[in-house]
């Protein structure tokens, strides 16, 4: 697939000529006999939101803690800006972290903590003074300088935070779940201000997060881990529409999965046979042998509601609805197709819910297109 | 509170009382006229003044305020050596070894640490020629090993419950170790160092036992004057000096609540 020119700045992972800013070669990473970090290997660009996404114990913390230094990998090598970091210690490279913790100096006000780096770099006092100004400008947290940490407010001290890592002017900057201490509607804030204050610095972001939700509205990219391991590198959008196993598939979202076999293909279309009289035909991006074992991966939005059920159609399938949960925006139907399988499916709620058609124990019929879902290998 | 608990109340009070009335007599009796320290004869000052030309009792006060501010400040810095590798150096060889043995003199009798110290001071003067006699280098010498212990528990605790984020911050913002741990983990540990400090000091300063066995000939503390003064009858002067020192004391410990009170994340 050719790309055009004006795409490879913003997406550099597609341009084969692109230099990554961060190169981290089959890197493992050993606490005793435990793997935290399984043979990884990934290239980040510059000016790239990068997220390392997967539930707590993934690996993923420690694999942003190997970025920043505090760990060394057991082997393997890292290179940042073309620069083998590997055994380079935490104070001696370009990188700064922000802590989940936020880990501000509780023995300083906000500004000596802002200082506290520079002073470290031994910049002369006006300098200082004028980064620090710089800072709380950026942030708007110019009249919390002389507080101290534990006089401010979670919101607060998550600028604080990030303040204090960004007035080294690093080239790359971690964070580790950087939103995760905030309510959720100072989150959803936080999110936005925090991709456009990284367009705007054009620094490079790492993040590391187990909240999807966040990971899709921020990165560029994301890499989805388990078990020390990189299941999945791509774009939000990607990840999302067309995962490659059926781990990043159920990570994501919610999704319906029906095993089967391929039967038979046409053109680049196949029909998998997914139990007795029940086949389904999907867009396929590579060719499977027939006989296969395949999982069909289809998303509950993706889903429609038909006017009568019809033997003949593609992809269409009669159930009864078993269970109706409503959120405000959409509605959520687990519809029983047969003795052992259940498939979810979401509405959007048009109409107010009292107006609403679809009620329990009602039989519908429902249909997805070929080319709404993907068929996994794995 | 609609009803005082009386009972409560009273049990509060004794325990108080309990406490103390004692030192409170003790307070009392020094401002006393009489030679006999349990008859009241009307209030007076002058025991403070004849302690004041007691150059005995001076000369052991001076000398056990050295040697205890001597070994507070040794017994601190070497506490907190004790106590970094504890908590900071993860699981090395010997650790557990180490801390048992870092531990022992805070239940060991104090007559056995005394004898045995005792015995070595004499060992080694025998064969090194150093220390030279017993006196003030031994007792301080016996009050460090012990007090050390005490010091590695305070500033453990409080370096346990430090938040180890806060060093690795100051080294990911480009703080060598030595940086980190003078600009951070000092100042943050501060209060404990202190209360280390004073407790060091206090249990110096009212050693008997250990210091009865490694002193020497002109090197009398300040408990021992008193301890051989009171088998010859007390003096009120002794009365005079404790008061004194429990105002010393009680100053001591009002400032060290108050840093502790100021302290970051207490």
């Amino acid at each position: 697939m050719a790309v055009p020119a004006d795409r490879r700045l913003l997406e550099p992972w597609q341009d084969p000529k692109a230099a990554p800013y961060v190169r981290i070669e089959r890197v493992t990473k050993q606490f005793g006999d435990v793997y935290a970090v399984d043979d990884v290997s990934l290239n980040i660009f510059k000016g790239e939101f990068f997220s390392l996404l997967g539930s707590s114990g993934c690996g993923k913390s420690t694999l942003l803690r190997l970025l920043a230094g505090l760990e060394y990998p057991t082997t393997g090598r890292i290179f940042i800006d073309g620069v083998d970091v590997t055994q380079v210690p935490p104070y001696s490279r370009p990188v700064n972290m922000m802590f989940q913790s936020y880990a501000l100096f509780p023995h300083m006000s906000v500004e000596q903590n802002i200082e506290f780096g520079l002073k470290q770099e031994r910049l002369p006092r006006r300098e200082r003074a004028e980064r620090i100004a710089e800072m709380l400008d950026l942030l708007k947290i110019a009249p919390l300088r002389k507080r101290r940490p534990d006089q401010i407010s979670g919101g607060q001290r998550q600028r604080v935070a990030l303040a204090r890592s960004l007035a080294k002017h690093p080239k790359l900057l971690l964070l580790d779940e950087p939103l995760g201490a905030l309510d959720k509607r100072l989150r959803e804030n936080t999110q936005f201000e925090l991709v456009n204050l990284q367009e705007r610095l054009g620094i490079t972001f790492v993040t590391v997060t187990h909240d999807q939700e966040e990971a899709m509205t921020m990165s560029t990219r994301i890499a989805v881990m388990e078990a020390g391991q990189i299941m999945q590198v791509d774009t939000p959008t990607a990840i999302y529409e067309f995962p490659t196993c059926r781990f990043v598939a159920e990570f994501i979202g919610s999704v319906n999965l029906f095993e089967g076999k391929v039967m038979a293909s046409e053109g680049n279309e196949i029909l998998v046979e997914a139990g007795a009289g029940f086949t389904i035909r999907m867009r396929s991006y590579q060719p499977h042998p027939l006989g296969t074992p395949v999982t069909v991966a289809i998303r509950p939005e993706k889903m429609r509601l038909c006017a009568q059920y019809d033997p003949e159609a593609v992809n269409q399938i009669e159930g009864v609805v078993e269970d109706i949960a409503y959120l405000g925006d959409v509605s959520i139907y687990r519809i029983r197709i047969d003795e052992g399988r259940l498939v979810e499916m979401t509405l959007t709620n048009i109409q107010p819910r009292t107006e609403q058609a679809l009620t329990w124990e009602q039989k519908v019929a429902i249909e997805w297109s070929p080319t709404s879902g993907v068929v996994l290998t794995e | 509170m609609k009803r005082r608990s009386w009972p409560l109340l009273g049990i509060l009070a004794f325990g108080y009382a309990f406490l103390y009335v004692p030192i409170l007599l003790l307070i009392l009796y020094s401002f006393n006229e009489s030679r006999l320290v349990t008859v009241w004869s009307g209030f007076s000052t002058k025991w403070y003044g004849e302690l004041l030309h007691n150059q005995q009792l001076l000369d052991a006060a001076w000398l056990s305020v050295r040697i205890a501010a001597t070994n507070a400040t040794v017994a601190v810095v070497l506490g907190t050596l004790a106590a970094n590798a504890l908590v900071r150096q993860g699981r090395f060889r010997g650790r557990t070894g180490f801390e048992l043995l870092l531990m022992a003199p805070l239940v060991m009798p104090d007559v056995i640490i005394g004898l045995s110290l005792l015995l070595l001071f004499v060992a080694m003067q025998q064969t090194i020629g150093w220390p030279d006699g017993r006196g003030f280098t031994t007792i301080a010498i016996a009050h460090i090993t012990f007090s050390m212990a005490y010091v590695a528990v305070v500033v453990r605790s409080r370096l346990a419950q430090m938040d180890g984020s806060l060093e690795e911050a100051a080294m990911d913002l480009g703080a060598r170790p030595l940086g980190v741990y003078l600009q951070i983990t000092l100042p943050l540990i501060a209060p404990a160092l202190l209360s280390g400090w004073l407790l060091a000091f206090t249990l110096s300063l009212d050693d008997l036992v250990i210091a009865s066995f490694v002193s020497g000939p002109g090197s009398t503390t300040l408990p021992m004057v008193v301890y051989s003064s009171v088998r010859m009858g007390v003096s009120p002067q002794i009365n005079a000096l404790a008061t004194l020192i429990v105002l010393i004391v009680a100053i001591a410990v009002l400032i060290a609540g108050f840093t502790m009170r100021r302290g970051p994340n207490r």
